[in-house]
């Protein structure tokens, strides 16, 4: 026990020793706010996200991948049609055309592909980059917040804020959230060990005011009939999980067939798909008939943020996938099981 | 954290004594080894003829073993060309039923990168994604569609990272 605390104490100093070194401001190693502080700082922040109208550029940056993407954040819809409800949209500024555009009711994809404007529906509404959940307080539980100094970003002055898990099964995150509105103007994911392995930050950002106001060709093309996302209801359940990692729950839970997958798996394509959150970190379970043995095979991203296994559970190949540290995708993967009542899913 | 203590102390993989060596390359590649240690174990790896020759004979059996008839040359020569493009193919190992082999194949397939970082000079980098082997469609997990499933729920705006599979071997335990 007191290993495990002092090393994620370890973890808090070096998180604020590299953002010190990164901002190149001197950051003092703060106590955690209490569990209400840290609640309604949280809150605040994602409060600010969802409600404060902004557009502007920003910068994502993946290990070598670098991406810089237009947003422009309404929260009560384009004023032209009326809608009040929540839009925003983000596009590409570099390399393929690709555009998403997010209401409350989902999302649309729009891409360019040789010349042919393609629309896909995708299954959630999740608006980039949004990265606290609207219950943003309840994170409270499993992370520790801690306030750093004032901070420059985007010509704005902003707060850093270290998010740290208080267990081993998800990746931290300091953020940098705007003095006035509380909106995070940066975000960056860390490791255990303080590294980043994913960071966006706000290039150039307008807080308020109206956004510029959108060509009609540009809005015709989102009329096109967009392709939809085959979902449906799971019917009986077949595998369970026996251990979930503290703080998890399963979010969603469909059949779907995958994107993108080609040739012969198409053909019989559609697979379970469950997720698993605690808000922050998000991890998928796919499960679809093994169609021969297979052998357990992890997989990495380089900077080791996304964790995969594959491994068969019963006559199932089971695939868990997510933005999260190792443990935790090993703790879902090693827990599944199949229901002993469960028939052959074929 | 019970749980943690738990996972790893069932789940850890068995560690063979005879496999030492594998699981150098095995931290080299998942990036585990300080700076130190890896630059001495790339330097130990690609050091002699001798080394060399072993890493080719890795790299044949490895061919053997996915029933692939390309001579060690032309494989090394895919990996080379796969560790450039970074593509998205995860390759599963034959079937547990003989561990052995597969064993050997996960050492084979580290070495192929090793012996891909060694001949292509120093790096700044040594954690080298492990590259795609071509295989059958049949016979390999393509990552790419879960992850492109996977980020209509998660934080994802850059297409899909590039994914490595580092350890070949995960003891099961039911």
């Amino acid at each position: 026990m007191m290993r495990r605390h002092r090393s994620w104490r370890d973890l808090g100093l070096r998180a604020a020793g590299l953002s010190a070194a990164l901002l190149t401001l001197p950051v003092q190693a703060a106590d955690p706010l209490s569990t209400h502080d840290a609640a309604t700082w949280l809150q605040r922040m994602s409060d600010a996200a969802r409600n404060v109208a902004y557009e502007g550029v920003f910068v994502v940056q993946h290990g070598s991948a670098m991406q810089t993407l237009s947003i422009v954040n309404r929260p009560f819809g384009s004023t032209k049609e009326g809608r009040a409800e929540r839009e925003s949209r983000l596009a590409a500024m570099d390399g393929a055309q690709r555009e998403v555009r997010c209401t409350q009711s989902g999302s649309i994809t729009r891409v360019m592909e040789g010349g042919q404007i393609k629309l896909e529906k995708r299954l959630n509404s999740r608006h980039f980059p949004d990265l606290l959940p609207p219950n943003a307080a309840a994170l409270a539980n499993w992370y520790s917040v801690k306030l750093g100094e004032l901070a420059r970003v985007a010509g704005l002055d902003c707060r850093q804020v270290e998010i740290l898990p208080k267990d081993p099964y998800r990746w931290g995150y300091v953020l940098c959230a705007d003095k006035d509105s509380g909106l995070p103007l940066k975000a960056m994911m860390i490791n255990e060990a303080g590294l980043p392995l994913m960071q966006y930050a706000f290039a150039e950002i307008r807080i308020g005011g109206s956004p510029k106001v959108e060509s009609q060709s540009s809005r015709d093309t989102w009329r096109m009939p967009a392709q939809p996302a085959s979902v449906r209801p799971i019917g009986i359940e077949t595998v369970s999980v026996k251990n979930l990692p503290p703080g998890f729950s399963r979010i969603a839970a469909v059949k779907r067939t995958l994107p993108n997958r080609s040739g012969r798996a198409r053909m019989s394509s559609e697979v379970e798909h469950w997720v698993f959150s605690d808000g922050l970190t998000h991890i998928s379970l796919f499960l679809e008939p093994a169609t021969r043995p297979i052998a357990s095979v992890r997989g990495q991203s380089k900077q080791g943020m996304i964790n995969m296994v594959t491994r068969q559970v019963g006559p199932m190949q089971a695939t868990i996938l997510g933005d999260a540290p190792w443990v935790a995708i090993e703790a879902i993967a090693m827990g599944l099981e199949m229901r002993p009542d469960a028939g052959d899913p074929r | 954290m019970t749980l943690h203590a738990l996972t790893q102390q069932t789940m850890q993989p068995q560690a063979e004594p005879e496999d030492l060596q594998g699981q150098t390359l095995s931290a080299l590649i998942d990036g585990e080894l300080s700076d130190d240690m890896a630059q001495r174990s790339i330097k130990q790896l690609g050091q002699s003829a001798g080394e060399r020759a072993r890493i080719a004979e890795y790299l044949a059996i490895g061919d053997a073993l996915r029933g692939l008839n390309a001579q060690p040359s032309d494989f090394t020569r895919r990996v080379m060309a796969a560790l450039e493009n970074e593509p998205v193919v995860l390759a599963p190992v034959p079937k547990a039923s003989n561990r052995r082999p597969a064993l050997w194949l996960a050492a084979a397939t580290m070495a192929a990168i090793t012996w891909g970082l060694w001949q292509s000079g120093p790096r700044d980098d040594v954690n080298v994604p492990l590259a795609a082997l071509q295989q059958p469609a049949s016979q390999s997990v393509e990552a790419q569609p879960y992850l492109a499933a996977h980020q209509d729920f998660a934080q994802a705006v850059i297409s899909a990272p590039e994914m490595h599979f580092s350890k070949a071997s995960l003891e099961v335990r039911q």
